[in-house]
């Protein structure tokens, strides 16, 4: 009997090519998942169980035939709810959503069905993708399954909370300040937000274009380094999408990594918990046991970084919802429609000042902060997994701190356009958390190398709710 | 030569409030003032080191140059 729900969507895509389960058991079985996943976490935006199973049968039939193409025949996934799918309207997590049906497919989501993995749902995400924490006013907030009181982490909520849970191996995500990252370190999984511009953003809804990154979270690191193969590499329909050579990532997963230079930079890891730290210097043992080697670095002042993001992101977010945010502004959530407003208030001046700054420190984060290193290790949230209640503060006066504080880790690299890799921390018996290890430019497959090596020492594990007595009262 | 007509409601002399088109409560408006504000006083301290030829499109061009795939 094959235990679907803890393989890789690449171990998976294998069994149904060699007829052991067939996609449309497999199928079945996901969705079975996935809603008992929806009632623990609240992932689902939308359910497409009979879409889903007339493409597994059909999957069937291809692969009965020998006619079936991709390297994910007839896998069933999911994905958060922000990509343009022919004749479908995407949420967005939003009450205001696109006003028509999408023309066409998102260039990620026609590169996912060229690679034959079916689609079972949307899911759940932060109201237009502008949150942290997984708190949507609109729709209802994730909750984290390991523990249904504790946030997931944002925006891409519904994707981490289902691959944790193991309804489904992978799916997308976006990040524009944390987005991949918060959740896969909250539900205690992986992702890949690549450098900026190596995958294609055309059909995908807009936060902050300058920023957004497409990526994808999974339990396994082999997923990671699958998917972004081919999701990544050039696109006519977004003119920010690079050319840069996209490598076989998967033939590269055992590349060594004994001898690599993992960065520590003493003094922006110093303002996190120290439990958060804790778990940094664990991790960077183990990392230590496969051969890497730890040195110090000092990244550019990272307030400095923060407050250039906020001022690339702020603008750019708010002008994309200028025009809702006059005419139906009660239809924002409290939280979203605060956090949108402030962008008004910053002049453009300052705005071009941090777009005309991004490549001078991007040079001197490689040309300093690299230079004697491979990699750079940072947390990914500064404290332990908080609750639900603790981060809802709605559009109230501590928003900026609390938000902020959140994303304290996260939001500056997007400034950088760096890649980062996030990694669950080993989870003896606590709930997770993760770290992020930062690569130079177009690096994934060292990151992936890494992970994988890592995961090596500290297995994907399928997420179940925990007692309070079982990871502590102090965290 | 006719004379335009005065202006209607208001103060025309004063300042009109950054975002007035946003319906926001006044302590919110404040906040967001102040956040933004914040903000500003770093671009103000980067702007002083940044050449004149510093241009938007260097964040591509370095990532790209710099690539290690």
């Amino acid at each position: 009997m094959i235990d679907l729900a803890g393989l890789s969507a690449r171990a998976l895509a294998k069994a149904i090519r060699d007829r052991k389960v067939s996609s449309t058991d497999a199928t079945q079985a996901a969705l079975e998942r996935l809603r008992a996943c929806h009632e623990l976490t609240h992932c689902v935006i939308t359910l497409e169980a009979d879409e889903a199973l007339a493409a597994a049968k059909a999957a069937d039939a291809a692969i009965a035939a020998g006619r079936a193409r991709g390297p994910l025949a007839g896998v069933p996934l999911a994905h958060k709810d922000m990509f343009d799918r022919k004749g479908k309207i995407a949420s967005w997590g939003a009450r205001i959503r696109a006003e028509h049906p999408a023309h066409e497919d998102a260039t990620v989501i026609a590169r996912y069905k060229a690679s034959g993995a079916l689609q079972m749902a949307a899911l759940h995400m932060t109201e237009f993708a502008f949150g942290p924490t997984g708190h949507n006013y609109v729709l209802g907030h994730a909750r984290n399954p390991w523990d249904p009181t504790r946030i997931t982490g944002g925006s891409s909520a519904g994707t981490a909370a289902s691959v944790a849970y193991g309804a489904i191996p992978a799916g997308l995500g976006s990040d524009t300040g944390g987005s991949l990252r918060l959740p896969a370190a909250c539900c205690g999984v992986t992702s890949i937000k690549p450098t900026w511009g190596r995958v294609s953003r055309a059909g995908a809804m807009p936060l902050a274009p300058a920023l957004d990154t497409i990526g994808v979270i999974a339990r396994h690191v082999e997923d990671l380094a699958l998917m972004l193969g081919f999701l990544a590499g050039p696109d006519p329909r977004d003119p920010a999408a690079s050319a840069v050579p996209v490598p076989d990532y998967l033939a590269r997963l055992d590349d060594p990594v004994k001898g690599l230079r993992v960065g520590v930079d003493a003094t922006v890891i110093g303002d996190a918990h120290a439990d958060v730290q804790g778990m940094v210097d664990q991790v960077l043992g183990i990392l230590g046991k496969l051969g890497l080697r730890r040195a110090a670095c000092r990244f550019p002042d990272w307030q400095t970084l923060d407050h250039l993001v906020q001022l690339v992101q702020l603008p750019d977010a708010s002008a994309a919802h200028a025009a809702y945010l006059r005419t139906r502004p009660s239809d924002y959530g409290p939280q979203v429609r605060s956090r949108l407003e402030v962008g008004h208030f910053i002049p453009a001046v300052d705005h071009m000042t941090a777009l005309r700054a991004r490549g001078t420190f991007v040079k001197r984060t490689l040309d300093d902060t690299f230079k004697d290193i491979d990699i750079a290790i940072l947390p990914v949230l500064a404290d332990p997994l908080p609750t639900i209640a603790e981060l809802d503060v709605a559009g109230g006066p501590s928003l900026q701190a609390a938000m902020g504080r959140v994303v304290k880790y996260t939001r500056p690299v997007n400034y950088l356009g760096l890649p980062t890799l996030t990694l669950p921390i080993p989870r003896s018996s606590g709930l997770p958390n993760g770290i992020q290890l930062v690569g130079r430019p177009f690096s994934e497959a060292q990151l992936f190398a890494i992970g994988q090596a890592y995961q090596r020492e500290v297995p994907p594990e399928i997420a179940r709710p925990l007692t309070q007595a079982s990871y502590g009262a102090s965290v | 030569m006719a004379r335009s007509p005065a202006p209607q409601g208001g103060n025309p002399s004063a300042p009109e409030e950054p975002a007035a088109y946003l319906d926001m409560p006044a302590d919110r408006r404040a906040a967001a003032k102040a956040h933004a504000a914040s903000l500003s006083r770093t671009a103000g301290k980067v702007a002083l080191e940044l050449p004149l030829a510093a241009d938007v499109d260097d964040f591509r061009r370095v990532l790209n140059t710099e690539a290690r795939p």
